[in-house]
């Protein structure tokens, strides 16, 4: 019953959400106060409901009730509870509840924090993510409903597609609908100011901290999916160029650049238009994401044709949303009063460059990810355009963003003095200098180009921390004065830093695990070494196991270094899910330092085990630079200049900062 | 409470066994509706609530832009005293900051901003129909979508479930987890096989009879049955591997039946017609009059004769195994698995007619049940599907002939 009540609850869900959709718009235009304000309550209780459904269908999938159609689909009652519980997103269906459920929280936390924004604005974004949420709710209760009963319940069920069976599912998937979804807000933030004509100071400050939330998750989810992606697939890279991979890359791109305009909107009054551009821009690249991945365009453009309902429905919420926003931004966007004047060598200047960078490099992603699909719609060939031509775009576009990163928020505002810039910057590029012509000669003296990254990933590390040691005065002031200073520096400074320094290491690792990785295939008869590195690996013996819904055939590896000292045991596998009869690799992975030793198994043949191992250098900074740079979204966030004071409340705070300072 | 749902369905269960539709299965209905009727009420008067309490007067716009810019002033002062800024440059962003407060009261004027005025008659009406709009949509489209009689089936609801009344893939899986935990048990693999067979799940059947042997030795029924079933998944050929199964087990039984019947297929589609008929004839001499096999033969040299041999022989030989292998089943089973199969095959044909072999086995199918109307009706369909005077349709009336369904072959 707890199953129909959550479907029950859903539909409910959705007739409120278009209460939320038309009545506080309604109430603008007729100035009435308490339709105005209707979309708050109305979005938590919605918020609540969604949940309640939620819930409902994970009880459904931890019960293995199979008279739930997604459920039979798509679990096992011999599945472990993690994975029951996490299979509930492992599916379309299940997946777009995670995305209205994420949605509706969003809209709640507006509604619940939201009360400091004027009132027609609140009102606007609440309707407007009513709008979303309705399109949404709409496209699962008709099209994907996870809640379609079978009239009998059949004994088992079909499983989980094994490769989704990873502690990687319980994270990956959540974090970046949070990122997402999160831009939501500011798309609607956009729209409303759009809608209401008024595009001030105030409403940078409001969008801000939404975006850089969204962010965060969206920089979380995007490492987790690359990390979990670089472990289970078993191939060892950890970015493929895949158009899903590519789906999250463009909304970050944007969101990014999003990030860093609303800062000189908010400062400066200017880029407003520019701004409001990029907030729609953020969000419909998430939509043409989910759109990408949850319509089956990517796998074949064809695919997409045998399931027209789904497809055509959303390309519809595609065209609403990005062709009503980009329809309203050309009516409205002019009528936008433009705002300060700035000097090209300037912070401004600066965030206008990251800006042009950045979105260059979201359209090329795009063309990228677009071109195939639209050559194979065209003329039925199936092309595919992968690493060389990202490589190609993507990273001379990425290069001159990465060199210019430091200078930013060592300039100041309005009009800008490079050479002083320059001169802060000294210990920065003369340490990353040293840095790199060090390891050029450490590792083989022929590798200029990993010498050269290096080099740039330090570059941008130790241009972070000159911001921090500039603005705390280290080496100008006495040690005890620039520590209290530091102290005292804004958290959104220290947000900066961690950021930009954490760009810095997932340069580090891309460019070490790129140009220096060692790689080896060779078969292995039990009690056969081999030397990677310095490492030893001896292949002991392969022994069946059997799990809880798998049988596998673990490769059992002694590993030690060349010098004999014993690193203990390393387990490598090979799969198979008995429900859908699926294989898949479990690579044995050891983490030393920052390196990892990575073990891949392939077929047994006659001359013994097929084993592939790499040696992969600081592999680990990539994610860990991803994690820093997620935090630093976080220590900004924090920051109490971020959440705006509502006019009120705006002495006592004024009284506790200046307390804090003097 | 609300996820209460082994226990739920545990006491449906019963309530289905006892009477279909008893009485706590209402009680969980009406349970229900009084819930789905609370969260209604819910949503309804979240949507009323700005018109129940009073309302917070909220700050005009304007204000908020002067908190950015008063916070944006001490900030400078904050960043001068931080030594971050030059005097001269924060005296000029005083200046800016100041203009554009200047220019905000300016812009106030013009915008009325106080207009936000308590409930016209027009905003009475649409949060009357807001309110409305919310059952009526939500009972509408749920009542249009949901199923809510329907109650949970978690495992251990289905397991406790009469088995008497589950289809033939729930006894299947009934009997594959048992299995898993019990895998030495040669019954429970002597009894799946054939029931694989049937479902056209060939290579479990051959994985089931394989089992069945390294467990209890070598047997002539199970090496027979293995042959089969390597038959059915090559499509009917007899490979090299099924023919070793089969001469395993004459080598075991000389007389087994249907290890015979195969040799003889084999030799059929080794284009040796006369060594076939031979086996066959000698076959069905010697088994009583009741035996499936004796029939298989008759129609596999009839078949022969045709020059259609292979096709022919290898549809009717495992449709009559099948048959044959129901009877080792419970009587109930066995007449949802027959009744289920001739009834898919039927529908297959409703949709796609083209199919001339099918609806020869359609025939055949409806004569051994002893169903002649209905094998009659299939013959009409099938004949007016493929035209009576094609070549297809003369091969269906020679069939129905030698079934005796002759005399609809000569109304039609």
């Amino acid at each position: 019953m707890s199953v129909e009540l959550g479907h029950f609850a859903l539909v409910l869900a959705l007739a409120l959400a278009l209460v939320q959709a038309l009545v506080p718009l309604l109430g603008a235009r007729l100035g009435s106060a308490p339709l105005m304000r209707m979309g708050e309550p109305v979005a938590i209780t919605g918020f609540a409901l969604i949940a309640f459904a939620f819930a409902a269908l994970v009880l459904a999938y931890v019960q293995s009730d199979f008279s739930v159609l997604n459920v039979w689909e798509n679990s096992h009652s011999a599945k472990p509870l993690l994975f029951k519980i996490t299979g509930t997103w492992g599916n379309h269906e299940g997946s777009m509840l995670l995305w209205v459920l994420i949605l509706a929280f969003f809209g709640a936390l507006v509604a619940a924090f939201g009360q400091n924004l004027p009132p027609t604005l609140r009102a606007n974004v609440l309707a407007i993510q009513g709008l979303i949420a309705s399109a949404f709710l709409l496209f699962i209760l008709f099209t994907s409903n996870p809640f379609i009963r079978l009239e009998r319940a059949p004994i088992e069920g079909r499983d989980l597609n094994p490769i989704l069976q990873d502690i990687g599912l319980a994270i990956h998937p959540p974090l970046l609908y949070l990122g997402y979804v999160g831009f939501s807000i500011s798309f609607s933030f956009a729209v409303a100011a759009l809608i209401d004509g008024r595009l001030d100071a105030a409403w940078a400050r409001w969008v801000r901290p939404w975006t850089l939330v969204a962010w965060a998750f969206l920089t979380g989810g995007i490492a987790m999916g690359s990390y979990w992606a670089y472990y289970e697939l078993g191939w060892g890279g950890f970015w493929f160029w895949d158009p899903v991979e590519n789906a999250s890359l463009m909304p970050w791109l944007a969101g990014t650049a999003l990030l860093h305009s609303a800062i000189v909107m908010e400062k400066r009054s200017a880029l407003k238009i520019w701004t409001v551009l990029l907030a729609i821009l953020t969000f419909s690249l998430s939509l043409l994401g989910t759109f990408l991945v949850r319509s089956g365009v990517l796998t074949s453009v064809h695919s997409f044709a045998t399931d027209p309902t789904r497809g055509v429905f959303i390309l519809a919420i595609l065209v609403f949303f990005i062709g009503g926003a980009l329809a309203l931004f050309a009516v409205r966007g002019a009528s936008l009063a433009p705002g300060g004047l700035f000097h090209p060598i300037s912070r401004e200047g600066a965030l206008v460059f990251n800006n042009l960078m950045l979105t260059t490099a979201a359209a090329t992603v795009l063309i990228g990810t677009l071109y195939p699909l639209l050559i194979e719609a065209i003329s039925e060939d199936k092309i595919s355009v992968g690493a060389p031509f990202f490589n190609l775009t993507f990273v001379p576009l990425f290069l001159p963003l990465l060199l210019a990163v430091p200078f930013g928020p060592l300039l100041a505002w309005k009009r800008g003095d490079l050479p002083g810039a320059l001169q802060r910057l000294q210990f920065a590029f003369w340490a990353a200098g040293a840095a790199a012509i060090a390891s050029y000669f450490l590792i083989d003296r022929a590798n200029a180009a990993a010498a050269l990254g290096i080099g740039l990933g330090l570059w941008l590390v130790f241009g972070a921390l000159t911001d921090l040691a500039f603005k705390s005065g280290i080496g100008k002031v006495g040690p005890a004065l620039a520590l209290r200073r530091l102290s005292g520096l804004p958290l959104s400074m220290f947000g900066t830093c961690f950021a930009h320094a954490g760009l810095g290491l997932t340069v580090l690792g891309i460019v070490s695990v790129t140009a220096l990785q060692a790689e080896k295939i060779l078969t292995m008869q039990p009690g056969q070494s081999t030397e990677i590195s310095g490492y030893t690996l001896r292949f002991v013996d392969l022994r069946p196991f059997t799990g809880p819904n798998y049988t596998e055939d673990r490769a059992e590896f002694a590993l030690g270094t060349t010098r004999g000292a014993s690193l203990g045991e390393l387990v490598s596998s090979k799969r198979l899910y008995t429900a859908r009869g699926m294989p898949t690799t479990e690579a044995g992975i050891r983490t030393m330092g920052l390196s990892q030793l990575y073990v891949s198994i392939g077929d047994r043949t006659p001359a013994g085990l097929v084993v592939r191992i790499w040696w992969k250098p600081f592999v680990t900074l990539i994610w860990a630079g991803a994690l820093v740079m997620m935090g630093g979204g976080f220590i900004s966030l924090m920051d109490r200049r971020l959440r705006v004071g509502a006019p009120a409340r705006r002495k006592a705070a004024l009284a506790a900062d200046g307390g804090g300072t003097r | 409470m609300l996820f209460a749902g082994s226990d739920g369905s545990g006491k449906c269960r019963i309530g289905r066994q006892l009477a279909p539709r008893g009485k706590t299965d209402i009680e969980l209905n009406m349970f229900f509706w009084v819930l789905a009727a609370l969260l209604t009420l819910a949503a309804a008067l979240a949507v009323m609530r700005p018109f129940l309490r009073g309302l917070t007067t909220d700050v005009a716009g304007r204000e908020h832009d002067l908190s950015v810019y008063r916070d944006q002033l001490a900030e400078l002062d904050q960043e001068v005293r931080r030594g971050l800024v030059a005097e001269t440059e924060a005296a000029e962003a005083r200046a800016e900051i100041g203009r554009r407060i200047l220019r905000l009261s300016q812009s106030v004027d013009e915008s009325a901003e106080g207009s936000v005025k308590p409930g016209t008659r027009l905003a009475r009406a649409v949060a009357i129909a807001a309110v409305l709009a919310v059952p009526a949509i939500s009972w509408g489209i749920y009542s249009l979508i949901g199923s809510p009689g329907l109650p949970a089936m978690p495992l251990q609801a289905r397991l406790n479930e009469d088995p008497a009344q589950a289809p033939v893939e729930d006894l299947v899986a009934r009997a594959e987890a048992y299995l898993a935990d019990h895998p030495e048990d040669v019954r429970g693999w002597q009894t799946l096989a054939p029931v694989y067979m049937r479902l056209g799940r060939y290579s479990d059947a051959v994985a089931a009879y394989q089992r069945a042997i390294d467990l209890a030795g070598a047997n002539p029924e199970y090496e027979a049955g293995l042959g089969e079933a390597m038959v059915a998944r090559s499509g009917g050929i007899v490979t090299a591997g099924a023919e070793a199964a089969f001469n395993r087990a004459l080598a075991l039984d000389e007389k087994n039946a249907r290890a015979r019947f195969f040799i003889a297929l084999a030799r059929a589609q080794e284009g040796n017609g006369g060594a076939a008929r031979a086996i066959w004839e000698e076959m069905a001499s010697g088994l009583p009059e009741q035996s499936p096999w004796k029939a298989a033969a008759a129609r596999a040299i009839a078949g022969l004769a045709q020059d259609s041999a292979q096709a022919s022989a290898s549809e009717s030989a495992p449709s009559q195994d099948q048959l044959a292998a129901a009877q080792e089943m419970t009587p109930e089973a066995r007449q949802e698995m027959i009744e289920g199969m001739v009834a898919s095959l039927d529908a297959k044909l409703r949709e796609s007619p083209a199919d001339p072999e099918g609806w020869g086995r359609l025939l055949r199918s409806y004569v051994v049940l002893g169903r002649r109307d209905d094998a009659l009706g299939a013959l009409d369909r099938g004949l007016s599907a493929l035209g009576p005077d094609s070549p297809d349709g003369k091969a269906l009336s020679e069939l129905a002939g030698t079934l005796g369904l002759t005399d609809t072959q000569v109304n039609k």
